[in-house]
């Protein structure tokens, strides 16, 4: 327990103070029968706190698996990811996960909430690892949940939620800690233009909040990209960014 | 601590999400756990009531053969052997069979000595009066087989056939404690007179004799004075009587055992191919975990207690089932497996007896291998990057 308490296993890389999310030279190459393809090659970006950066690009172009990479879900080829100031490349596996729970915030593209459990329990999941929530944290779910308009369904078991629903809580639920980046990977795919709209316009409010998150967004949805909230659109082929 | 409460409560709500899953795999095991263990916990409380029989039992038996069969033997001899260094006390028994017409069985007839001591009054309510019969029918004690059978109660009338044939009637004056079912209960216990019309056994003859020794370690070597004293004697120590109780308790309680082997191993493994596999919905949710933050310790931890939970559950529930099922309910149908040498099977209520360093044993090796299966794909899946547990990976 004394070695999880200091996630700091391998000294942090120098990084610029205004940087929340950044790569170097990041690869991630893949075996294809008997080559390896490069699904992500040689990007390297830094995004500042509290900006919404678009993520666009055909299907296929590695924009998932480069925001995969990000947030530590995915262990690069090469090259180097910083979450919050730190390498987060060459940590221990529990060192990682750690600092990805405190620090990122992740909503898949299919949901990924877990089916039994009620919404509220989802939104808590992070915290089990550390002794389940505090009182504190539970408000703070409620708190998230009800801005997002889903305070009446915190009961609720997430299989019966609708699909809008379920994407907002599972945003709520990547909230919860205040991470210091915020990864979304085609949210507004499963959802109707209604419940579209809405999940854009909580992204952008998240910007007027105090330490807004770095919010990278992979989209094919012009809706998003063109909303007037999106501070910069980064457009990725073949696993580049151009 | 607040962690491993918080992974116990998250893992016993995922086996409560899973609750159909769950209960199949806690009773398939608790099933096969429990046959299996109602068969042993049975050898083992019938070996409890055979060593009970034994502590009891005399430390000779003489009988006299001939032609190779036993015979009556002359009362007489007692006298002889009575003065032989080590011996303590010669008792000469009346005993013997009578086919009962009725319910198509043979009963034992037992005569009391009239000499003999009062039987215990735990041993039978009424047996003083085996020894002072009162004018009309004589007394007789059941064994709770034949009462059971014959549906009697005391104060009730019993005809058996006499040696000459002619029915004979006793007057049901008690019946022989539950306690001495394993060896009385088709007995029918009577006075000496009434047992030797009954069977058709002259005076001043007995149909064995039970010899009590100063020091049962002697036992050998004063039975092979006996043989020599007494010709065409078989002399049967109380070391052989438990050689032979031994083949047929033992010999059945592992027949049976070995008959709910295979299917101990049909369910464990069927248990086992539930547990070692991941199902989609599983596979995902570990992927989940991995992506919101949880390490595989984590996972790990909550797969453990789930695990530990279904398979602890279905051996305690199955030891428990096998505790009623034996000691409650008197193990019906596998007794008969196990105790039926006679057509009057006991009915017996059995005493809790067992080793449980056996049961211990037992459970580990079950719980063991499940816990361990389920946790090797958990490992794996918790090993994967979260993105290729949620791709499938």
């Amino acid at each position: 327990m004394a070695a999880e308490s200091e996630p700091v296993a391998v000294p942090p890389r120098a990084a610029p103070l205004a940087e929340a999310l950044g790569c170097t030279d990041l690869v991630k190459k893949v075996r294809d029968g008997s080559r390896r393809v490069a699904i992500v090659d040689g990007v390297t970006l830094s995004m500042p706190p509290g900006r919404l950066w678009a993520l666009e690009g055909p299907s296929g172009s590695g924009k998932t698996t480069l925001l995969l990479a990000l947030g530590g879900l995915l262990a690069p080829t090469s090259g180097d990811v910083r979450v919050a100031g730190r390498s987060i490349v060459g940590l221990r596996d529990h060192h990682r996960t750690r600092w990805r729970r405190e620090k990122v915030g992740f909503v898949f593209q299919e949901l990924q909430l877990v089916r039994g459990m009620s919404l509220l329990e989802n939104v808590l999941l992070p915290r089990v690892p550390e002794g389940g929530a505090t009182a504190e944290e539970r408000a703070r779910a409620l708190a998230l949940l009800a801005r997002f308009g889903l305070a009446e369904l915190a009961g609720r078991v997430v299989d019966r939620l609708s699909g809008g629903e379920r994407q907002r809580g599972a945003l709520a639920r990547a909230l919860l800690g205040a991470p210091a980046v915020l990864l979304l990977d085609e949210p507004t795919a499963h959802v109707d233009a209604e419940n579209a709209a809405r999940i854009v316009e909580l992204l952008a409010e998240l910007k007027a909040g105090e330490s807004p998150p770095a919010v990278l967004v992979t989209t094919h949805d012009p809706r998003f990209a063109e909303h007037g909230a999106v501070d910069r659109r980064l457009s990725m082929r073949d696993g580049r960014l151009g | 601590m607040r962690r491993a409460r918080a992974l116990f409560v998250y893992a016993l709500g995922s086996l409560a999400r899973r609750g159909r899953r769950s209960v199949a795999l806690a009773l398939g095991v608790a099933l096969a756990l429990g046959l299996y263990a109602s068969a042993l916990l049975l050898a083992d409380a019938l070996r409890a009531v055979y060593r009970g029989t034994l502590e009891v039992a005399p430390d000779l038996t003489v009988q006299r053969l001939v032609a190779g069969r036993p015979a009556l033997i002359a009362a007489d001899a007692l006298g002889e052997l009575e003065a032989l260094p080590g011996v303590r006390s010669v008792r000469p028994r009346l005993w013997g069979y009578l086919f009962v017409e009725a319910i198509e069985a043979n009963v034992v007839v037992v005569a009391v000595p009239s000499d003999a001591p009062d039987l215990r009054p735990a041993l039978a309510a009424g047996s003083a009066e085996l020894r002072a019969p009162a004018e009309g029918p004589a007394p007789a004690l059941l064994g709770s087989a034949i009462a059971a059978r014959l549906a009697l109660a005391p104060g009730d009338g019993l005809a058996l056939p006499d040696a000459t044939g002619e029915l004979m009637l006793l007057r049901v004056a008690g019946m022989l404690e539950r306690a001495t079912a394993s060896h009385a209960a088709d007995t029918v216990l009577v006075a000496e007179t009434t047992a030797r019309r009954l069977l058709g056994v002259p005076a001043g003859e007995v149909t064995d004799l039970a010899i009590t020794l100063a020091a049962p370690e002697e036992a050998p070597v004063i039975a092979a004075e006996v043989a020599r004293r007494l010709p065409m004697s078989r002399v049967i120590d109380r070391v052989a009587l438990e050689r032979s109780y031994a083949l047929t308790f033992d010999g059945r309680a592992g027949l049976v055992a070995a008959l709910f082997l295979p299917m101990l191993a049909a369910l464990l493994l069927m248990a086992w191919d539930r547990f070692s596999g991941l199902g989609e919905s599983e596979r995902r949710e570990i992927g989940v975990l991995k992506a919101v933050g949880w390490g595989t310790s984590d996972v790990l931890t909550a797969r453990l207690v789930e695990s530990l939970a279904v398979t602890l559950g279905g051996v305690l529930l199955g030891l428990l089932f096998a505790y009623g099922y034996v000691f409650l309910l008197g193990a019906p149908g596998l007794q008969g497996a196990l105790f039926g040498w006679s057509t009057l099977s006991p009915a017996l209520r059995l005493a809790p007896s067992t080793s449980l360093a056996q049961l211990a044993t037992l459970a580990g090796l079950v719980a063991g291998p499940l816990v361990a299966v389920a946790l090797v794909p958990a490992w794996r899946a918790a090993m994967l990057d979260p993105d290729e547990v949620l791709r499938g990976g």
